[in-house]
């Protein structure tokens, strides 16, 4: 009579499924380079090559004389699939929902909520186009390249070399940099929109300086004088905010494509030196890093968003 | 010292200087958020958000330093 063990399953088939874990890491132990090296070599043919990352995307193929590069092709994948979701969701909405409608309701529900925290009531509903479009743009693009196929399909591109042909449209540096230009984008179009021009007063500080001039030229010297040194000062703030908006596009072009490049990396040598079971944590470790850097992006759009349409 | 020896040493010393800031920043940033939440349990929603928030600051200073590692060891 088998006993209750844990997990609702009983004793023996715990001991078989431990039993089964614990030679598949054995024997990827043994076929690959860290058993080659203690053991020798016995002959197993599980041992993957040794991973030679590329950081700039290599060409895939070439359409109408147009060369493709691999990152492209994983980015248009993710583009079909949210458009065939979109697609499948909307299609015969009703108000109490089925369960493919309930889940994406769920997902942009929560989102709605989160800007709807950060920005407040009514610019939440204005930037949630944005923020949910990157959010969920970067978190599938994560999520999809974890997917046997991204990375292992080889084929022999224009120029004759060996390159695989779908890789995660994260790791490619030109589409973390698309996507900080288009934050960037939108961050000054909605603050010229709802501060008129006044919006570039934060960036040009004269009216300080000015005024003090204008108070030394009146008579009032003593006070013209320490108004002129403020007005130096909020000149240089001014100075170092326009600096600060564009190291923001460098930081988070790197930031993205730092924790997904990394990631990748990671990875690609945890399975090349114990293949088969060593991966396992670092791909629930790539879940979590895709869904945090996709959260820490489009969050950290809807802050620049709120402080930049910040009535003063 | 030939620039084999000199190259491995760079990956070395870029990879574990260049993390020690941030791994002290993070847990700076850890200790202050877990005082709010302890001063103030009620708060423990926005002080979570808050501190991810800085801590993705944080960690992106790392990630600029392990991708030079990574240069470094790989493609150079």
């Amino acid at each position: 009579m088998p006993r209750k063990g844990c997990l609702g399953c009983s004793f023996p088939v715990i001991i078989l499924v431990v039993v089964i874990l614990l030679a598949l890491f054995v024997i990827g132990f043994l076929s690959g380079p860290l058993g080659k090296s203690m053991f020798g070599d016995l002959g197993l043919p599980f041992g993957t090559e040794r991973p030679i990352p590329s950081l700039p995307a290599e060409t895939a193929f070439e359409l109408f004389g147009f060369p493709i590069a691999n990152s492209v092709v994983g980015a248009w994948i993710t583009i079909i699939i949210l458009v065939v979701f979109s697609y499948l969701v909307t299609r015969r909405m009703k108000i109490i929902p089925g369960r493919l409608q309930g889940l994406f309701e769920s997902l942009l529900g929560w989102l709605y909520n989160f800007c709807k925290n950060v920005a407040g009531e009514e610019n939440g509903r204005r930037f949630f186009p944005v923020v949910a479009t990157i959010f969920l743009f970067v978190a599938f693009n994560a999520w999809l390249s974890l997917i046997p196929g991204f990375g292992s399909i080889e084929i022999i591109n224009p120029e004759g070399h060996h390159i695989h042909l779908i890789r995660g449209a994260n790791t490619d540096i030109n589409m973390p940099l698309a996507l900080a230009l288009a934050s960037f984008c939108f961050v000054e179009f909605f603050g010229l929109k709802t501060l008129g021009i006044r919006y570039l007063s934060k960036f040009l500080n004269v009216g300080q300086f000015f005024r003090s001039l204008g108070q030394i030229f009146k008579g009032k010297v003593k006070a013209g004088l320490s108004g002129l040194i403020t007005g130096a000062i909020m000149i240089i703030v001014g100075i170092l905010e326009t600096l600060s908006e564009f190291v923001r596009i460098v930081s988070f072009t790197f930031r993205l494509f730092g924790n997904m490049t990394a990631g990748e990396i990671l990875l690609l040598i945890a399975i090349f030196l114990i293949p088969w079971l060593f991966a396992l944590p670092f791909y629930g470790l790539e879940l979590l890093v895709g869904f945090v850097q996709a959260l820490i992006f489009a969050g950290l759009t809807l802050v620049f968003l709120t402080l930049a349409t910040a009535h003063h | 010292m030939d620039p084999g020896t000199m190259k491995l040493l760079a990956v070395g010393l870029a990879a574990s200087l260049g993390l020690m800031g941030p791994a002290l920043a993070i847990g700076l940033i850890g200790f202050s958020a877990l005082q709010g939440i302890a001063r103030n349990p009620e708060a423990s929603g926005p002080i979570m958000t808050n501190m991810i928030l800085v801590t993705a600051f944080a960690e992106a200073i790392g990630i600029y330093a392990l991708i030079i590692a990574i240069i470094l060891a790989m493609i150079v």
